[in-house]
C-alpha cells in the first residue's frame, strides 16, 4: 500500500459496499415506487465507488508515506487518555452522578497535558463541577441525574 | 430578552473566532442545546449573532498574531500582519471591524428585499427543482473543498447515508439502527456535529500541544486614518457584493468570499506587489466580504429551506427541530422568526462594532489562558450540552463515537462539511427523489424536462466535470496551498 489516501479509501471502500448490500434486505423497490433500501443503496454504491477513484487516483500520481507518519511528533498517548477519560465518564455518568463524575473528570483532564500543582487542579475541578451546575442545572433547567450518593 | 441573546450571540461568536480551533459552527453546537430550552426566535438571533461574530472575531488573531481564528480568516493573516508588524495594527483592526460592519449591514438590507421575492418564486419548485438544487448545493460545497473532490463526496456520499439512519418516514421501517434505540429518531445533528468539529479539534489540539505565542503590542490609534479611508471606499464595496452574492449560492460562504475578494482587491489594485507586505485594501475587502457572505447565505435558508453551507445546515437542524418547517412559507408562516433575525442582524452588527474596538486587550488576555486548562473546559460542555438536550447518555456516546471519527477524518484528510451538509438535507433529498420518482412513474427524465430542474442539473454536471480541466486543476490547488499554511 503507497500511502495514507489509499489506505483509507479501502477502509471507506468496504463500508460503501456493506451499506449498500444491507441496504437490500430493505428492500430496493421499483424505480416508480423507491423503497426504504433506495437511497441508501445509492448512497452506498457512491461511497465505494468514488472510494474506488480515490483509490486509483493514488496509484499513478500518490506519494509515498507511511501509516505512523500521521502521528509522528504528536503526543498520541494523550489522546486515547482523554478519550478513556471521557469513555468511562459516560458510562459512569448516571451511577456517579453529574457532580461526582464531573468533578473526577475535570480533576484528570487538568492533569493531563501539563501537570499541574494538585491544588490548582482541585480548585478548578470543584469550580468546574459547581459552575457546570449552576448553568446547566439552575440556569438552564437541564435535568442533571443524581448519583448512588443522592447528589 | 431577545437583545440579550443577540448580545450573548455575538459576544460568544466574537470569542469563538478569535480563539483559533474552535470555529463558529463547533460554538454553534456547543450551544444548540441550551438553545432548546428558550424560544426558538431567541435561539435563532442567537445562533446568527454567533455566525457573523465570529466573522469579526477571526480577524483579531489573524492580525495579531498570524493566526487565523478561522478559515474566513485566513487571507487577512496575509496582509493585516504585515500591518501589525509595522505598527499598524491598530488601523487593520479598525478598518477590519469598520469593513466587517459594513458589509454585514448591507448584505443584511439585500436580505431584507430579496428574501420575500424569492420565496414567492420558490414557490413554483416542485420536488424535482428541490433535488437538483440540493444536490447542486452538496456538489458546489465539494467543488470548493480544499481537498480532493472525490474524497468530499465520499464525505457526502457517507453523511447522506447517516442521515437516513432511522425510521423511514414513508414506510416506517426503522432503517440501520441495529436494535439500538436512541438511532430510532435518527442520528441526531447535534452529537455529530458536535463530535466532529468540537471534540475531535480538542484532541488534535492535546494531541500537538499547542503553545500560542502573542507577541506583546501597544495598540494605539485603533481608528484608520483618512488615507486609510480613501483606499479601502473601493474594497469594501467590492467585497461587500461578492461577499452577498457568494453567501447566497449554496456552498459559497465567507471562506471563498474572502479569497475571491483578496484576488479581486490584488486585481484591481495599482501596486499589486504592495499586497503580502500590508497593503490595507488586502484587508479591507476580505474581511468586508466575509461578513457580507453571512447575510447573503441566510437567503437560500429562509427562502428555499436549502442551507448554503454547514452552518446553515446547522440553523437548518435546528429550525427543524424547533418544530419550524423551513421553505418557501417559513416567511409567510412565522414572520415574527424572519423579522426578528434580520432585526437582530442589524442591532448585533451594530454591537460588534462597538464591542471588538475597545475589547480587544480582553481578547488578547484570553488567548493566553493556557490550553492545558482550556480544553477540559471545552470538553465538559459538549459533554453535559449534548447529555441536556435528551438526557440520553447515549448521545453523549454518539458524539464521543463522532469526536473519534472527526479526529480520523482530519488526519487522514477528508472534510466534515459536507458530511454536515449531507447529513441536514438527506432526508429531505430522499423525500424529494422519490417523490419525484413517484410523479414521473419512475423516470429519472424529469429532472431534464422541467425547466429549472434541468438548468440547476447542468450546472450540477458542469462542476462535476470542471475539475477535471487542467487549468481549473491549478486555481484549485492554488486555493489549496494557500489554506493548508494556515
Amino acid at each position: 500500500m503507497k500511502n495514507n489516501d489509499q489506505r483509507s479509501s479501502l477502509f471507506w471502500l468496504a463500508i460503501g459496499l456493506a451499506i449498500a448490500l444491507y441496504s437490500v434486505k430493505y428492500g430496493l423497490g421499483k424505480f416508480s415506487s423507491p423503497g426504504p433500501g433506495f437511497v441508501p443503496f445509492l448512497s452506498g454504491l457512491a461511497l465505494a465507488g468514488l472510494a474506488l477513484v480515490v483509490f486509483l487516483q493514488q496509484l499513478s500520481k500518490g506519494s509515498r508515506e507511511k501509516l505512523k507518519d500521521l502521528w509522528v511528533q504528536k503526543n498520541w498517548p494523550s489522546i486515547m487518555m482523554v478519550m478513556a477519560a471521557l469513555v468511562l465518564y459516560t458510562l459512569l455518568f448516571r451511577f456517579l452522578g453529574f457532580l461526582l463524575a464531573t468533578f473526577l473528570l475535570t480533576a484528570f483532564l487538568l492533569r493531563v497535558m501539563e501537570p499541574l500543582s494538585w491544588k490548582k487542579v482541585l480548585a478548578g475541578a470543584i469550580g468546574a463541577a459547581i459552575g457546570s451546575y449552576a448553568i446547566f442545572q439552575l440556569w438552564l433547567e437541564a435535568q442533571l441525574p443524581a448519583g448512588f450518593l443522592g447528589f | 430578552m431577545n437583545l440579550f441573546f443577540c448580545f450573548i450571540g455575538v459576544l460568544i461568536g466574537t470569542l469563538v473566532g478569535v480563539l483559533p480551533g474552535l470555529g463558529p459552527v463547533a460554538a454553534m453546537s456547543l450551544l444548540l442545546p441550551t438553545t432548546f430550552h428558550v424560544s426558538p426566535v431567541s435561539a435563532i438571533i442567537m445562533l446568527a449573532g454567533i455566525y457573523y461574530g465570529a466573522m469579526y472575531g477571526g480577524s483579531t488573531t489573524s492580525i495579531l498574531v498570524n493566526i487565523p481564528g478561522e478559515a474566513a480568516s485566513v487571507v487577512t493573516c496575509l496582509d493585516g500582519y504585515q500591518m501589525a508588524r509595522k505598527g499598524r495594527a491598530g488601523p487593520a483592526l479598525g478598518i477590519s471591524a469598520f469593513g466587517s460592519f459594513i458589509g454585514g449591514t448591507l448584505s443584511i438590507i439585500g436580505l431584507m428585499f430579496m428574501a420575500p421575492p424569492l420565496a414567492e418564486m420558490a414557490l413554483q419548485f416542485g420536488p424535482p427543482e428541490y433535488f437538483s438544487l440540493m444536490l447542486l448545493g452538496l456538489i458546489i460545497l465539494t467543488f470548493l473543498a480544499s481537498g480532493s473532490m472525490p474524497k468530499a463526496l465520499m464525505m457526502a456520499a457517507f453523511g447522506l447515508f447517516l442521515g437516513l439512519i432511522g425510521m423511514d418516514i414513508m414506510t416506517a421501517t426503522p432503517r440501520f439502527t441495529f436494535n439500538l434505540y436512541f438511532l430510532m429518531d435518527g442520528v441526531g445533528l447535534v452529537p455529530v456535529v458536535m463530535g466532529l468539529f468540537g471534540v475531535s479539534e480538542v484532541l488534535l489540539n492535546v494531541e500537538a500541544r499547542i503553545k500560542q505565542d502573542i507577541f506583546e503590542t501597544k495598540i494605539k490609534g485603533l481608528l484608520p486614518n483618512l488615507k486609510d479611508w480613501r483606499d479601502s471606499a473601493w474594497p469594501i464595496i467590492r467585497g461587500s457584493v461578492i461577499g452577498f452574492f457568494l453567501g447566497i449560492l449554496p456552498g459559497g460562504g465567507a471562506v471563498i468570499s474572502s479569497f475571491v475578494s483578496y484576488g479581486v482587491e490584488k486585481k484591481c489594485s495599482r501596486h499589486p506587489e504592495k499586497f503580502g507586505t500590508g497593503a490595507i485594501e488586502g484587508v479591507a475587502g476580505p474581511e468586508t466580504a466575509n461578513n457580507a457572505a453571512t447575510g447573503g447565505a441566510f437567503i437560500p435558508l429562509l427562502t428555499l429551506g436549502i442551507p448554503a453551507n454547514a452552518v446553515m445546515a446547522m440553523l437548518l437542524g435546528a429550525l427543524i427541530i424547533y418544530g419550524m418547517q423551513p421553505g418557501p412559507m417559513l416567511i409567510k408562516q412565522h414572520p415574527d422568526l424572519f423579522w426578528g433575525a434580520v432585526t437582530s442582524m442589524y442591532i448585533g452588527n451594530g454591537m460588534l462594532l462597538v464591542l471588538n474596538l475597545p475589547l480587544i486587550g480582553i481578547w488578547v488576555k484570553i488567548l493566553k489562558i493556557p490550553y492545558p486548562v482550556l480544553f477540559p473546559l471545552i470538553l465538559l460542555f459538549c459533554l453535559i450540552g449534548v447529555f441536556s438536550l435528551n438526557n440520553n447518555v447515549g448521545e453523549i456516546g454518539l458524539m464521543l463515537f463522532f469526536g473519534g471519527v472527526g479526529y480520523l477524518m482530519k488526519k487522514f484528510n477528508y472534510e466534515a462539511a459536507p458530511l454536515v451538509l449531507a447529513l441536514v438535507l438527506g432526508p429531505m433529498m430522499e423525500n424529494a427523489l422519490r417523490q419525484s420518482l413517484i410523479m414521473s412513474n419512475g423516470s429519472m427524465g424529469i429532472f431534464f424536462t422541467r425547466p429549472i430542474s434541468l438548468g440547476i442539473a447542468l450546472v450540477v454536471l458542469a462542476l462535476l466535470i470542471l475539475p477535471l480541466l487542467p487549468w481549473v486543476k491549478k486555481k484549485r490547488e492554488v486555493i489549496a496551498e494557500m489554506v493548508e499554511d494556515e
